[in-house]
């Protein structure tokens, strides 16, 4: 049985009188690309920097390898963050560095290697990526698909066991969307990460997950394999699969709702 | 992590132990300097009982093999676990390096 490396146990964030997580319960296996998708506003970032420790729940346990990140001071979580690695959704590039000195950054951070190792570490790395010579380049001289890759080399730097990755796909167009998503793939399963991917591209998210979990409205429809997810009799997992309009999920309030709505 | 020398002939067999990680590839790298002081010309590096190498033990074993190339030396590794084979694998190391099954092979190919 997969060892399970996440597991997320009635997991509540309320923002003012707006529950945004409603009792997520979860579990991220060994080895394994997990997607958590739903639409704007369904709480999947608010759970993702649940995931990473850069909030606090009201209650519930985030429990990464057996230990309660919620619990944890600064100190701890420093500790558990060298375990993993982020790719944030703008990149998050330091501009004013070369790609190599971004690249370097958590190793210069958190380690003391000698500057030499950690130079052709940086190197191997923008190899991995598919960068190998543009160690000298500035971020502004990149695209925008590139630098999500140089951002993923920074993920990866510390040799870690998870990865977050928050809408990898956004701002790119479709054939370089498929080119990171090969990359996350590849990377998984050659570098044996656990990968925990938040995304509403539903072309991405067929193609890279093994597991999904549907979010709606703070609570969790539906976890299961791409298979299960693509049979799902749940109408409001199928109206986001397919895109549609019309459907559970409501965009535009209607008739007596709207009219108390409007004149509140 | 724990680095033993021996010699058979004229190569330098190193037997490495344990993890080479973050924070264990320095002390390998202080081993490594002190054989780059003695400028040893043949070295065999024995993985049998090396589990699990990160990136900072790939990239120590590049910049050993960098070093001893400089006076002419040869860096050669042995008895690879498929895993730790596959990590030099994935970063494209088992082309700059001599790797051999055994250590028989390895020494006679100095």
């Amino acid at each position: 049985m997969a060892k399970t490396v996440i597991k997320v146990e009635n997991l509540i964030k309320t923002f003012g009188n707006r529950r945004v997580l409603d009792g997520i319960n979860l579990e991220v296996y060994e080895g394994e690309t997990f997607v958590i998708m739903g639409g704007s506003g369904c709480g999947k970032s608010t759970l993702l920097r649940h995931l990473i420790g850069a909030i606090k729940p009201d209650s519930g346990e985030v429990r990464i390898k057996d230990k309660d990140i919620t619990q944890l001071d600064t100190h701890g979580m420093d500790e558990i963050k060298k375990r993993f690695g982020m790719l944030f959704q703008s990149s998050a590039l330091l501009d004013s560095l070369s790609v190599e000195e971004n690249v370097s950054l958590p190793l210069k951070e958190h380690t003391k290697l000698a500057p030499d190792i950690i130079k052709i570490m940086v190197k191997m790395k923008l190899g991995l990526v598919g960068l190998r010579g543009f160690e000298n380049h500035m971020p502004s001289e990149l695209s925008g698909g590139m630098k999500k890759r140089v951002g993923l080399a920074r993920a990866i730097a510390m040799d870690p066991d998870i990865v977050f990755y928050d809408e990898p796909s956004a701002g790119l167009d479709p054939v370089v969307t498929a080119v990171i998503d090969k990359l996350m793939i590849d990377l998984s399963k050659k570098l044996l990460i656990t990968s925990v991917v938040v995304t509403h591209d539903m072309n991405s998210v067929f193609r890279i997950a093994d597991r999904i979990a549907m979010l709606h409205k703070g609570k969790i429809l539906q976890i299961g394999t791409k298979e299960e997810i693509k049979n799902s009799t749940n109408p409001i997992v199928q109206q986001f699969i397919a895109g549609d309009v019309e459907g559970p999920i409501q965009f535009l309030t209607k008739g007596d709702d709207y009219l108390e709505h409007l004149t509140q | 992590m724990s680095v033993k020398e021996r010699n058979e002939g004229d190569v330098m067999v190193l037997d490495l132990s344990g993890e080479i990680n973050i924070n264990t590839s320095p002390d390998v790298r202080k081993c490594f300097d002190k054989l780059i002081k003695e400028q040893k010309k043949k070295i065999l590096l024995n993985f049998e009982e090396v589990g699990y190498i990160d990136s900072s033990g790939l990239a120590t074993m590049v910049e050993m093999m960098q070093r001893m190339k400089r006076f002419g030396g040869t860096l050669r590794l042995t008895n690879l676990t498929d895993k730790v084979r596959g990590l030099f694998e994935i970063t494209k190391l088992d082309r700059l390096f001599g790797i051999f099954p055994s250590e028989e092979e390895a020494l006679k190919d100095f």
